[in-house]
């Protein structure tokens, strides 16, 4: 069939479109990696795009010689892994129970766990009752109030509806029980969905600083998103002086070595990274839970 | 004896039916065991802070607990609407939530109707890769890169030295409450937009293809198939959507409006969000703080219980 102008001249706009469009996306992403990589002083001057103009890897060396960061680091680390594991019991635990259609109480169960999607108690009184149970400054306050996502559970859940009943009444003929059918027949069968489960909580723990802000008080239990907001709000304390410090006629007379904004970007990039470079590999794994949950019943 | 003889099966009916029932509950222990930390996680973590609601309507005292403190009614719901602080906070909360709820709304359906466009299915599934990238970000890594593209020497004042002239004076949007409301709306739009086209590029490949050729036959154009079956077919899922972030009207995304704040636009940027974490957990106004968070988190339910009413009504679609 042979192609009108238009419809030409349409696809040529809309591959125009779509470059521009992913340089929008990725632009200020590499700009601060350049900024991160660039000489502090010679990034003042402006005029940085997508590479270094002088090389310095000094922000990095100050960055990462930083014990908070390196605590940082490893708090994000070990709330990812320990968090992540929690939930997927949990919550794959819970699809399996409800996808048992005969299950006496099913509805009841279904029901208590669906209604705080509608009402939720707020912040304050979940402050008091961590407060009360002693959940404030505590590891456990990263991994276990988010351990169940009813969401999750209903992507788990279609995942596991489609898998054959037969392959499950055949294993009991064998003569397994209800403990046997789920951990070697319907968790190795559920391979995809349990992954992208995992990667979307993985990445929940990993960019939540929320929980650190409301919950954490303790220095030793700061995550990386945590510690660069904290950098980015003493950045902004250290400029409004200065700026008003040169008001009043004072001079500064401190030249360091970094300034604020290239140990930003460092932090930054070292706070983004894992998830950045893991991205392509596991972007199909992502997108797969979406159109699980998106033919839900 | 006749007595005995007609009860019995009654008796024995009743009997083998709670016998089946213990029997069912005995069969599946094991489930019940699986279900078991999801239900306990839910009634601690969901069920218990309903229940510390009541503080809202008390002069809530940290030893006397949930329930112990002296109950003083509305009090603190009064307190609320005598604060020019908190007006303006319920403003923005409004403002903020209505712009980025109907204003980024139509961007990821025009994305993913692009996206379905590139007859190039290598160039489809990069610039695809690409979009969502933003959206596995957290909000402070966002927050981090504007600040570097809005910087005196950031990209942002270069390009307006570019068109400008150089010895325009630097300006940065991030230091400016003016500013805030679009940055709010372009930093959404940059994090959420290819994410949030998926779902609609999962639609409109739902749509049944004979459609397509049979309004081929009839001669329409791609334009016309675009505006006659596409949008039809994917408005639905569009409108469940709209139904399912409606509630964000009154909650705003703390995170963002958070993150994005600084000591030159505080003042007046504040939402309810900020307010319920300041006054709470910086200050310890538990009962007031409890109260605005209760009050926002009614408006939002009933938000979401009348968009839903009201677009089951014009097009059959309901979440409940």
């Amino acid at each position: 069939m042979k192609k009108s102008n238009g419809e030409k001249i349409f696809n040529f706009i809309n591959i125009v479109f779509m470059f521009l469009l992913c340089l929008v996306m990725v632009y200020p992403y590499i700009n601060s990696l350049a900024v991160s990589f660039n000489d502090s002083k010679d990034t003042m001057l402006g005029g940085i795009t997508f590479y270094p103009r002088i090389f310095s890897a000094d922000s990095y060396k100050v960055v990462l010689k930083d014990p908070i960061v390196i605590r940082a680091f490893l708090i994000s680390i070990s709330r990812s892994i320990a968090g992540t594991l929690i939930a997927l019991i949990v919550t794959s635990g819970a699809a399996y129970a409800i996808t048992k259609k005969r299950l006496p109480g099913r509805k009841m169960i279904l029901m208590f766990l669906t209604i705080p999607m509608f009402i939720s108690g707020g912040l304050i009184p979940m402050f008091i009752l961590f407060r009360y149970i002693h959940f404030l400054n505590n590891f456990l306050v990263y991994i276990i109030p988010g351990a169940f996502s009813i969401y999750n559970m209903h992507v788990i859940r279609t995942y596991f509806n489609t898998i054959p009943s037969s392959l499950e009444e055949s294993a009991l003929i064998d003569g397994a029980n209800e403990t046997i059918i789920f951990f070697k027949v319907m968790l190795p069968l559920s391979k995809p969905v349990l992954a992208t489960v995992t990667l979307w909580v993985i990445v929940g723990n990993w960019n939540d600083w929320l929980t650190t802000l409301y919950f954490i008080q303790n220095q030793n239990l700061y995550p990386l998103q945590y510690v660069l907001m904290k950098l980015i709000r003493e950045s902004e304390m250290l400029q409004k002086m200065i700026a008003e410090s040169v008001m009043k006629g004072l001079s500064i007379s401190r030249t360091p070595s970094v300034t604020p904004q290239s140990i930003q970007a460092a932090t930054l990039i070292v706070a983004t990274l894992p998830v950045v470079i893991s991205y392509p590999f596991l972007q199909k794994y992502f997108v797969k839970g979406v159109m699980i949950g998106s033919v839900k019943e | 004896m006749s007595l005995n003889c007609e009860i019995l099966p009654e008796i024995n009916k009743y009997y083998s039916k709670e016998k089946s029932l213990w029997k069912d509950i005995k069969r599946y222990k094991f489930i019940y065991f699986l279900v078991a930390p999801a239900v306990i996680i839910t009634f601690v973590f969901a069920y218990i802070p309903m229940l510390g609601l009541i503080m809202a309507f008390e002069k809530f005292d940290i030893f006397k607990g949930f329930f112990g403190s002296p109950f003083v009614g509305f009090d603190n719901f009064k307190m609320l609407f005598d604060s020019p602080q908190l007006a303006n906070a319920v403003f923005n909360t409004l403002l903020y939530g209505a712009v980025i709820l109907f204003g980024c709304f139509p961007f990821p359906i025009l994305l993913a109707l692009l996206f379905n466009e590139l007859k190039d299915n290598f160039l489809k599934r990069f610039t695809q890769t690409i979009s969502y990238l933003p959206y596995f970000l957290s909000w402070i890594s966002v927050v981090a890169l504007l600040l570097n593209f809005f910087s005196l020497d950031g990209t942002f004042n270069d390009i307006r030295k570019l068109i400008l002239g150089s010895e325009i004076e630097g300006f940065n949007p991030l230091m400016d409450a003016d500013y805030f409301l679009p940055l709010l709306f372009i930093s959404h739009l940059w994090k959420n937009i290819g994410w949030a086209s998926v779902i609609f590029l999962a639609a409109i490949s739902g749509i049944d293809s004979q459609l397509y050729e049979a309004s081929t036959m009839d001669g329409c154009t791609r334009f016309q198939q675009i505006i006659y079956i596409t949008l039809p077919g994917i408005m639905p899922t569009a409108l469940i959507i709209l139904i399912l972030s409606s509630g964000m009207l009154v909650t705003s995304n703390f995170e963002q409006v958070f993150g994005l704040q600084n000591l030159y636009t505080l003042e007046r940027t504040d939402i309810i969000g900020t307010i319920v974490y300041r006054k709470g957990i910086l200050s310890g106004e538990y009962s007031m703080a409890t109260a605005f968070g209760l009050a926002q988190g009614l408006c939002s339910f009933i938000i979401v219980l009348v968009s839903n009413k009201i677009t089951s009504k014009f097009s059959g679609q309901s979440i409940l």
